[in-house]
């Protein structure tokens, strides 16, 4: 008998061993891509890292040798990364070039921090989607439910906040105005409240969509037509209808807590919070690779494993079905009443922009600044005294232009790889959303150069994560379906059945959570104008003129709403407008 | 039932929780001050780096000199001192000086910690180059002496990297520990990463008793969140209230304003494109108006710069007009004009300029990065101009020093590539200077040269905003911003 055995275990080494390769592989390729960073940019390490330990230093030519001297930097990133490679091995995380301290005093303590706050946002986003979708669930399980419902509109426009308008608000108003809690700090559990909501509420809104989605999908099955028929209670339908309904959004909430893990610098800041984003950012502008690389390596491993975890708890909850073609997705038919809506918005949203367009958005007047609206400014004027109604009508097409190309992009790459893909594990997808959006901004800026197509660029390297892992889960589901089994049992080509059976069923799906995602790649853009990647300095641009003025929110908050409002406006018109399935 | 469990299990994980330690900032007495700080630390208080700020502002260490608002030298830790002749000078010390360790400050001690900084690796800004060697004398004087002879020997001893620790603080020779080793009134008993610091009223501090219990410092590097919690009453101190915050303080909080001499300035790139012709920089600065960044942008809470140095700084020495080169016409010439984003003013105040530079013909292209990506390029020349914040008195508060590493040919911060030989002959006259008055007036008189050559257009000096509750007493306000925690700081509960 064991003579039997051994050889089926050793087959099943071996097929591990690519696997074992293709992580350490990750690993050290994203750790030499961070070491790269001095020579892909061409910044001199011993500059920027006696600019972080010295800020009013001259940086001649003797005081950069001395640094150079006392960092012993590496001859070039391969040396470098052997280095860091070999004493990780050892357990040792290396010593920060900027503050001579050992990496592991700084670096895990943040990972401990930042694992609080991601991990609570993840749930309470998690949690916020599924009482939002009670009521669509209720609804479906009665047979009444047409296209998202509200859900859909809600979670639009929660997933097109800001979150670090968010932050302000929430400070500005629970904290200073009513002083519940904490404004700042990370001392105890009610500092935890603040941040969690300004990451979990646009998150919530993301997963409310998807969800609303799955609702609507699921409640099309024959299955549920014969469980009302048999008289199944309606709170079993809407269990059941519920549970198949988080399969689908369990992957994107392992993916959020990953993503936001080094990449919620911008609400750590706002919060004081001594997270891994902040370290990360702080690294990587002063160069400080030994830190960038124990936290990117950190990120990245954490990133395979919860991803690999993201598909098995797939499996664990859809359990037998998955293996039994058990499923009988159909395609659904979009409700008329949410197109409506979706129309009416647009037009208030049209008429602001037309009204806007017809003004100067470039003429100062600091004697204006801050000016509260009036009739003839009637969005008040900005901190330049400019016409806000004239620069949101201005950066209207920028903003929806680039950020609709910018999903569109993302879509289909998308779509691509997780129908293509052999996506039954953790891969690249996982390793790109554990860097921080900081790391992946520098290299591109490092390799294309500052401007608005480098942007693009760096949005679109991590925009199309979300939207292939909800495909590989969809896709799962279809692969699993009767219809699927039978036209592959039939003998169809791959082309065939990918176009007849998995297309039309995870199309719609995927491009309404496409939808729902485009303000969020406005926001993306401006989240990396600090690198000199985006719009130009002075462009109307919503999301960068939020970036610029999110400190005025309490004295005017004219400037922060109009095109905070703006996004707003565009994810519910985004959300709403389901795409009519194929027939 | 597995399965639920472990799903249940995954939030579990997180509700464990992982904060960081508490910087005492519980009430343990209300005779305590709770105050944040920008900047946090970047190398564990060594006072070797930009920490060395800290360490005075928390009032946990102090330096043998102080400086008066023109930037001479005071007494602090030394009591009075003496040049013997061109590059050696004798310091007497207080004798009333104890470290919080409890060994009293001598002439050994003083000596010793000085010598440790001279060998630091790499060199203190503040001493390279000097070969600074101190020797005790007898039990309160103290013998320094430079390599050659240097005017500004004493002066130097103001800087913060030069504060005076205990010899126990010089255990680890490459890392100096601050930590229970200083002599400020407050001695630090803990220190939290880069979040917080705890200290405690030090007990025989030579000026007396100091009025708070103790201070609990935060360090918080995002200015709007230190405001909040001010407003929010979970501090008695915030430094560097944003201007934008102001008007959103109420009566419980006032703010304590100085004028610093930290210089905004365009810098106009003198050794290519548009502006090397000084024809069209005279164009330019005569197109720059003040007033709109000045009452605009800064709110008026900004002084508008009457040169490059400040009225303080030179005192009784008299400036000259600058006589600027015939303007020209720009005629639609195109210029790329940077700044940085680290202060919130700056990006507002380019933009205001772009807009008055083309109304003068100019064709502007403003770029904002944040400062740690733009640097490179900014020492590489790459744009024609370039609107920064610099401070014009640094370690020494001596402004030739400043001229020599902006204005120089061969200056390490040269943003403007000015490279005019009497430029540099005048800076190095003015270095050589022994007496503090002849150097300020060539100081004035290098400042007219390089206004004449259109290099640069000052524009406004900074003031300093700490944010204090109503009842605080006694916050610092010195225009080098060095103390903000002081032996006369007292909540006012």
């Amino acid at each position: 008998m064991t003579v039997a055995v051994l050889p089926a275990r050793r087959a099943q080494v071996l097929r591990r061993v690519p696997r074992v390769a293709g992580v350490l592989g990750a690993l050290a390729g994203t750790a030499l891509l961070v070491g790269a960073l001095p020579w892909l940019s061409g910044a001199d390490p011993a500059r920027s890292v006696l600019r972080a330990r010295d800020v009013e230093g001259t940086p001649d030519a003797a005081a950069l040798e001395a640094v150079r001297t006392q960092l012993d930097l590496p001859a070039n990133p391969v040396a470098g990364t052997l280095g860091f490679l070999g004493r990780l091995l050892t357990g040792d995380l290396g010593t920060s070039w900027v503050s001579r301290t050992p990496v592991a005093d700084s670096v895990l303590p943040a990972l401990g921090v930042s694992l609080t706050v991601a991990g609570t946002a993840s749930v309470v986003a998690l949690l916020l989607a599924g009482l939002l979708t009670v009521p669509a669930l209720l609804r479906a399980a009665d047979g009444r439910l047409r296209g998202g419902g509200l859900g859909a509109a809600v979670g639009g426009a929660l997933a097109a906040l800001p979150e670090f308008v968010l932050a302000v608000l929430l400070v500005a108003v629970l904290a200073v105005g009513w002083g519940l809690l904490p404004t700042s700090g990370f001392t105890g559990p009610e500092n935890l409240v603040l941040p969690v909501l300004a990451l979990g509420l646009p998150a919530a809104g993301v997963l409310t969509r998807l969800l609303a989605g799955a609702v609507a999908a699921t409640a099309g099955e024959s299955w549920v037509r014969t469980w009302r028929a048999a008289g199944v209670r309606r709170s079993a339908v809407a269990t059941a209808l519920g549970r198949r309904a988080v399969t689908v959004v369990v992957p994107q909430v392992l993916l959020l807590l990953v993503g936001t893990l080094g990449a919620a610098a911008v609400v750590e800041a706002a919060f004081d919070i001594p997270g891994l984003g902040g370290i990360a950012l702080g690294a990587a502008l002063s160069q400080d690779v030994p830190v960038v690389q124990a936290a990117v390596v950190l990120l990245v491993t954490i990133g395979l494993v919860v991803g690999g975890g993201g598909v098995l708890a797939h499996r664990l909850l859809l359990g037998p079905a998955l293996a039994a073609s058990g499923f009988t997705p159909e395609a659904t038919a979009a409700g008329r009443r949410p197109q409506r809506a979706a129309a009416a918005v647009a037009a208030v949203l049209l008429v602001a922009v037309v009204a806007g367009v017809l003004r100067d958005p470039a003429a100062q007047d600091v004697a204006l600044r801050l000016a509260s609206p009036s009739w003839a400014h009637p969005f008040g004027n900005d901190p330049l005294g400019r016409d806000v109604l004239a620069r949101f009508g201005h950066g209207a097409l920028l903003s929806v232009g680039l950020a609709v190309l910018l999903a569109a992009l993302a879509l289909v790459i998308g779509l691509a790889v997780g129908l293509l893909g052999r996506g039954d594990r953790s891969g690249p997808a996982d390793v790109l959303n554990a860097l921080p959006a900081v790391v992946v901004g520098i290299v591109v800026a490092a390799v294309t150069g500052p401007g608005l197509a480098a942007a693009c660029v760096a949005v679109t390297l991590v925009g199309w994560i979300p939207l292939a892992v909800h495909t590989r889960t969809l896709a799962a589901e279809a692969r699993a379906s009767g219809f699927h089994v039978a036209a592959v049992a039939g003998g169809a080509g791959r082309w065939h059945v990918l176009r007849r059976h998995l297309l039309p069923v995870v199309g719609p799906a995927v491009v309404r959570h496409a939808l729902v995602r485009i303000p969020h790649a406005s926001l993306a853009l401006a989240g990396l104008s600090f690198l000199g990647l985006g719009a130009g300095a002075e462009s109307p641009e919503w999301g960068r003129a939020l970036a610029e003025t999110t400190g005025y929110l309490e004295r005017a908050p004219w400037v922060v709403g109009a095109p905070a409002l703006g996004l707003v406006l565009l994810g519910v018109v985004a959300a709403l407008a389901d795409p009519a399935p194929e027939r | 039932m597995n399965r639920r469990a472990a799903l249940l299990a995954v939030p579990v994980l997180f509700t464990g929780g992982c904060f960081a330690g508490g910087g005492g900032a519980d009430e343990a007495g209300s005779d305590r001050l709770r105050v944040a700080l920008g900047f946090p630390p970047v190398a564990a208080l060594s006072p070797w780096t930009d920490d060395a700020l800290l360490l005075t502002r928390m009032g946990a260490a102090e330096t043998l000199v102080t400086f008066d608002d023109s930037g001479a030298a005071e007494p602090q830790l030394a009591e009075s001192w003496q040049f013997t002749d061109d590059r050696t000078a004798l310091l007497e010390l207080r004798d009333d000086v104890v470290f919080h360790d409890g060994t009293p400050m001598d002439a050994e001690a003083v000596a010793g910690s000085l010598n440790a900084a001279a060998g630091a690796d790499p060199a203190l800004r503040v001493l390279r180059d000097v070969g600074l060697v101190a020797t005790a004398v007898d039990e309160d004087t103290v013998q320094l002496q430079a390599a050659q002879a240097d005017p500004l020997l004493v002066q130097r001893l103001g800087a913060p990297s030069l504060v005076i620790l205990s010899p126990e603080a010089y255990a680890d020779p490459t890392a100096p520990d601050p930590v229970g080793h200083g002599t400020g009134p407050f001695e630090i008993t803990a220190v939290q990463g880069a979040q917080s610091a705890t200290l405690d009223a030090a007990a025989d501090h030579w000026a007396g008793d100091p009025a708070a219990a103790g201070v609990d410092v935060r360090f918080v590097d995002d200015a709007d969140a230190r405001t909040s919690s001010l407003r929010a009453g979970e501090l008695d101190v915030a430094q560097g209230v944003p201007i934008a915050q102001l008007t959103t303080l109420t009566d419980d909080q006032r703010v304590v304003t100085t004028s610093l001499p930290r210089l905004t300035s365009l810098q106009l790139n003198t050794a290519g494109g548009v502006f090397a012709d000084p024809a069209v920089r005279a164009a330019a600065v005569a197109a720059v108006d003040v007033d709109p960044v000045v009452d605009g942008v800064f709110e008026g809470q900004a002084d508008p710069a009457p040169g490059l140095l400040t009225d303080d700084t030179l005192g009784s020495a008299v400036r000259t007009t600058p006589t600027l080169p015939a303007a020209g016409d720009p005629a639609g010439a195109s210029i790329r004009l940077a700044t940085y984003d680290d202060r919130p003013e700056l990006p507002e105040a380019a933009a205001v300029i772009a807009e008055q530079l083309r109304a003068a013909g100019f064709t502007v292209e403003v770029v904002v990065q944040t400062y740690a990506t733009i640097e490179p390029d900014l020492l590489a020349g790459s744009f024609d101009a370039f609107l920064g914040s610099r401070l014009t008195l640094l370690d020494t508060g001596d402004p030739v020093g400043y001229l020599a590493t902006d204005y120089a040919c061969d200056g390490g911060y040269n943003l403007a590539r000015l490279c005019d030989p009497a430029v540099d002959a005048a800076v190095a006259a003015a270095a050589a200077l022994t007496d503090p008055r002849e150097r300020r007036q060539a100081a004035a008189d290098v400042e007219a040269q390089v206004l004449s050559a259109a290099a640069v257009v000052p524009v406004l000096f900074e003031q300093s905003r700490t944010g204090v509750g109503a009842g605080v007493q006694g916050v610092g306000d010195d225009p080098f911003e060095r103390q903000v925690v002081t032996v006369a700081i007292s909540p006012g509960r």
